[in-house]
């Protein structure tokens, strides 16, 4: 060898009395850790089971928890530097664990890795690897927190985490340094004491504070409902949603003490961005506060002393903080679950809400116009009926069927087909399909709107529908089930991006911005069918936040119907960005986003870009003479 | 305070009717049915003077079966109990036949008050309610927006009404107790129907009286000739002359033909 490599200095001989002091240490540490960790065990293991959870098919957990938890995806994806900073600290950890075996093992005289040997050189040097990034790594999130403190880390600094920064760097610095001290020097015995000390130090601050996501996200990832946004069903007569402590679930329970508080998910969220009081990282936090106070089988309301009504009301549960949670925090059933407990106890108090439920139990649409306006609708653009013998049945929705906008895309869409020669034909009778009562939490009528739907579906024997609405599509596919079998649905997106080798190419540079819809892109993960269809008349490009991390138009959640926002309203902040691309159009493909977007779009002021759906960009490349 | 709320089950506003075979009534086999809006708006009435003051709120409903659907409706929203008529002729019952089946139900029960809408979403008469208080012997208002009870010292209560008249007039008009009001929508904000409200009706009482039971007599009083579809039809006028005349014409055609003016 040409320069002797360093060995890892271990200490050879403990007296007895160090030997009883190590005992007596981790015997002390592992209290501190169970004395805290023990509670908050006790309350998750308390609360409710979960209503329709599955533990099989396992193989989709396996997926989620190598992707998300050991391959650490989403953190680095998500937010590289902060996120590849994290995944070295995680990564040296997991190679750790053996080295922190044999570390506390050395003293009772039983180690495993000799640092002499071939194999635990090798270990130790491929754990040194890690620390050292490790140690960087860490040294680059304290100065993260405590110097550039981004916003969303809240406004508090946390010493807790201070604490933690420096163990973990005493830790990584202990086991380096003893690379460089001979086992025979004193020096090699005090670095054993330090790391051992960091090491005891270290355990029973983990539940005490948020790095109780250590040990717990990994559980919760693996045991997330999967799929995204799964609203979970009611179980008996007495569950209404999330009431009071008693209706917290274990799922619900481990997902408030999982969240390791980065704030991703109030980053993203567009009411807080837009100065309205919901944080969603408050929710989940108040959830914990709630576990902690009054436990899982309390009667106090939930919306109270940690929780508030006015928050839970302003989300758009266009779920970017779902998306972005890096521990499995399931934050749209949460805050879906909330309003479910307030308004089928009646304890939700409100006009436009109110408003919004009379004319879906009374009528057939959300927008409260009577049916004969669809009808003359259909009868004056001579839209076919559909029999059962055409290929789609084409589902109008309220936009589609009441809306001036929302009757222009399903005109388009309509030339594009007959263009194609694919059959269609629609409904004499369509309701809503519950998508802004589902996500507001009225269940009662909700179940009204599927099974109404549902029943009329099998009557007029429908196979397979298309829609131009996302939220219809979602609502369809996924929230029925609970009440039946759904047809088959796909969105227009999906349709024309089949077929766009059998569309014309319009040559034209016009820049086109594409909006993804929060239902049809997190939801539904379509996002370059779409782009398939702008590319066809015109040139796409990208708004800076775009695809996973597009931001909500506001109309979300049933907010559409619900009046007045405070603060900016949502619609506004995306479309300066959407027209801050220096796009002459704004590509859409959801008559919701649609109709936000036309108002505010327009307050952009002259020479704001044009407003147009995917299926009307469509329709512009086919040949006049085409023309209805 | 125990208030009876009588309500009707009428065709959803969305329901395409087709006339039957007879002439004399709509086809009813896939209709889907719904409380008569001035109904839902008594029997607000009625809950919110539950709440201030409390009491009981009885619903009281005539029809086939399908009608106890809307009675659980009424009791979702938090009706105590429920009276159900079960009639499977109805339609053959003219104001006066319908009124007799409530009065004769309602009567044991003495309310100190009786709600109703003002008239039926499906017939419009805007008889029946009037024509219970007659049966019944009580003193009556119709076209009450909002209800209001004064308790007298020593004597039974007193209802103060406030009434809707013409052209933005309004009425305040007291009634002693027991009194039959007929509600007119827009009065107060509707609730809506919750799970919980739905789940608790379950257990609340609906007690079932056979019209036959009633010893009432079912023969109309009004012979029920045909009837027939709205006609649908468009006529375009085309207004000539200057600007001015053509203004002044369409002021004229818009208050005395059209009426809207």
């Amino acid at each position: 060898m040409i320069f002797a490599l360093p060995t890892l200095a271990e200490p050879r001989h403990f007296s007895l009395a160090e030997k009883l002091l190590f005992l007596a240490l981790a015997a002390a540490s592992v209290w501190g850790f169970w004395r805290r960790f023990g509670v908050v065990l006790e309350k998750i293991l308390e609360a409710k089971k979960d209503a329709g959870f599955h533990l099989f098919p396992i193989g989709r957990r396996g997926r989620e928890f190598l992707w998300e938890v050991m391959c650490q995806a989403k953190v680095i994806r998500q937010r590289p530097l902060p996120g590849l900073a994290h995944a070295f600290v995680f990564w040296a950890f997991c190679a750790f664990a053996l080295v922190t075996l044999n570390h506390c093992a050395t003293i009772l005289g039983i180690g495993f890795l000799d640092p002499d040997g071939f194999a635990g050189r090798c270990y130790f040097y491929f754990a040194a690897v890690f620390a050292l990034a490790c140690a960087v790594g860490i040294l680059g999130l304290f100065v993260r927190r405590f110097l550039a403190r981004p916003r969303w880390l809240g406004e508090k600094l946390s010493w807790e985490s201070g604490l933690i920064a420096l163990l973990i760097f005493a830790l990584m610095a202990t086991y380096l340094a003893a690379f460089f001290v001979s086992d025979k020097n004193p020096a090699a015995k005090a670095l054993w004491w330090a790391h051992t000390l960091t090491l005891l130090a270290f355990l029973p601050v983990i539940p005490h504070t948020k790095h109780l996501h250590l040990v717990l996200s990994p559980v919760t990832v693996f045991l997330s409902r999967g799929g995204f946004s799964r609203i979970p069903p009611l179980s008996g007569d007495e569950d209404f949603g999330l009431v009071a402590g008693k209706d917290l679930t274990q799922l619900v329970s481990l997902q408030a003490y999982s969240c390791v508080e980065c704030g991703r998910c109030t980053e993203h969220c567009p009411a807080n961005n837009t100065g309205k009081r919901l944080n969603p990282k408050q929710i989940v936090l108040g959830l914990r506060g709630y576990l902690n106070e009054f436990g899982p089988s309390s009667d106090e309301p939930l919306l109270g002393k940690y929780n508030s009504q006015q928050a839970v009301f302003e989300c758009t549960t266009c779920g970017a903080c779902e998306f972005q949670c890096p521990v499995g925090i399931e934050h749209v059933p949460i805050l879906v679950g909330l309003r479910r407990g307030a308004v089928n106890t009646g304890a939700w108090d409100d006009p436009h809400g109110a408003k919004l439920f009379l004319a879906l139990e009374r009528g057939s649409n959300a927008l409260g116009f009577p049916l004969a306006e669809r009808d003359r609708f259909i009868e004056k653009n001579a839209l076919p009926l559909y029999d059962g013998t055409q290929e789609y049945c084409l589902w109008l929705g309220c936009m589609g069927g009441y809306d001036p906008k929302g009757r222009e895309i399903i005109l388009s869409l309509v030339r594009v087909m007959q263009h194609l020669g694919v059959t269609f034909g629609v409904l004499r009778k369509e309701k809503c399909t519950g998508d802004p009562v589902r996500r507001l939490g009225n269940d009662l009528l909700f179940q009204q709107l599927a099974e109404s739907n549902m029943e009329a579906l099998k009557q007029s024997k429908t196979k397979k529908i298309i829609s131009i609405c996302p939220h219809c599509v979602r609502t369809i596919q996924e929230d029925w089930k609970e009440y039946g079998t759904p047809p088959e649905i796909e969105h227009h997106s999906e349709f024309l991006a089949r077929y766009a080798d059998r569309l014309p190419q319009q040559q034209s540079r016009e820049k086109i911005v594409f909006h993804d819809p929060c239902y049809l892109g997190r939801y539904r993960n379509v996002y370059d069918e779409p782009r398939a269809v702008v590319s066809l008349a015109g040139k796409l490009v990208e708004a800076p936040r775009h695809r996973e991390r597009s931001f909500c138009c506001g109309a979300g959640g049933g907010l559409a119907f619900l009046g007045e926002e405070t603060g900016e309203r949502v619609s506004h902040n995306r479309a300066a960005e959407l027209a801050s691309t220096g796009a002459s159009i704004v590509g859409a493909a959801c008559p919701f986003c649609n109709t936000m977007f036309r108002d505010a779009l327009a307050a952009q002021g002259a020479g704001a870009p044009q407003l147009l759906d995917i299926a009307q960009l469509a329709a512009r490349t086919l040949p006049q003479d085409n023309s209805t | 305070m125990k208030i009876i709320v009588a309500i009707k089950q009428v065709p959803e506003r969305d329901a395409q009717v087709h006339i039957d075979s007879s002439g004399q009534w709509i086809e009813e086999a896939n209709l889907q049915y719904a409380m008569n809006e001035p109904d839902a708006y008594a029997l607000e009435e009625a809950l919110q003077l539950k709440e201030k003051a409390g009491g009981e709120v009885i619903v009281i409903s005539t029809g086939p079966e399908r009608v106890s659907q809307t009675i659980r409706e009424a009791l979702a929203k938090g009706a105590d109990r429920a009276i159900h008529v079960v009639c499977d002729d109805l339609a053959a019952r003219d104001a006066l036949g319908v009124a007799r089946l409530l009065a004769a139900a309602i009567q044991p029960e003495s309310p100190d008050l009786l709600l109703t809408g003002l008239q039926s979403e499906d017939l419009g008469l805007g008889q029946t309610g009037v024509i219970v208080a007659e049966l019944l012997g009580l003193p009556h208002a119709s076209l009450i927006l909002q209800v209001e009870i004064i308790a007298k010292e020593g004597s039974k209560a007193q209802i103060k009404a406030r009434r809707e008249l013409e052209e933005g007039w309004f009425q305040s008009i007291e009634l002693p107790s027991p009194a039959v009001l007929t509600i007119q929508s827009g009065g107060n904000k509707l609730r809506y129907a919750t799970l919980m409200g739905i789940k608790r009706a379950k257990t609340k009482e609906v007690r079932t009286v056979h019209a036959a039971d009633l010893g009432v007599s079912a023969a109309p009083a009004v012979a029920l000739e045909a009837i027939t579809l709205p006609k649908k039809q468009k006529s375009t006028q085309i207004l000539n002359g200057s600007a001015e005349e053509a203004a002044a014409a369409l002021v004229e055609k818009l208050k005395f033909e059209a009426r809207v003016l």
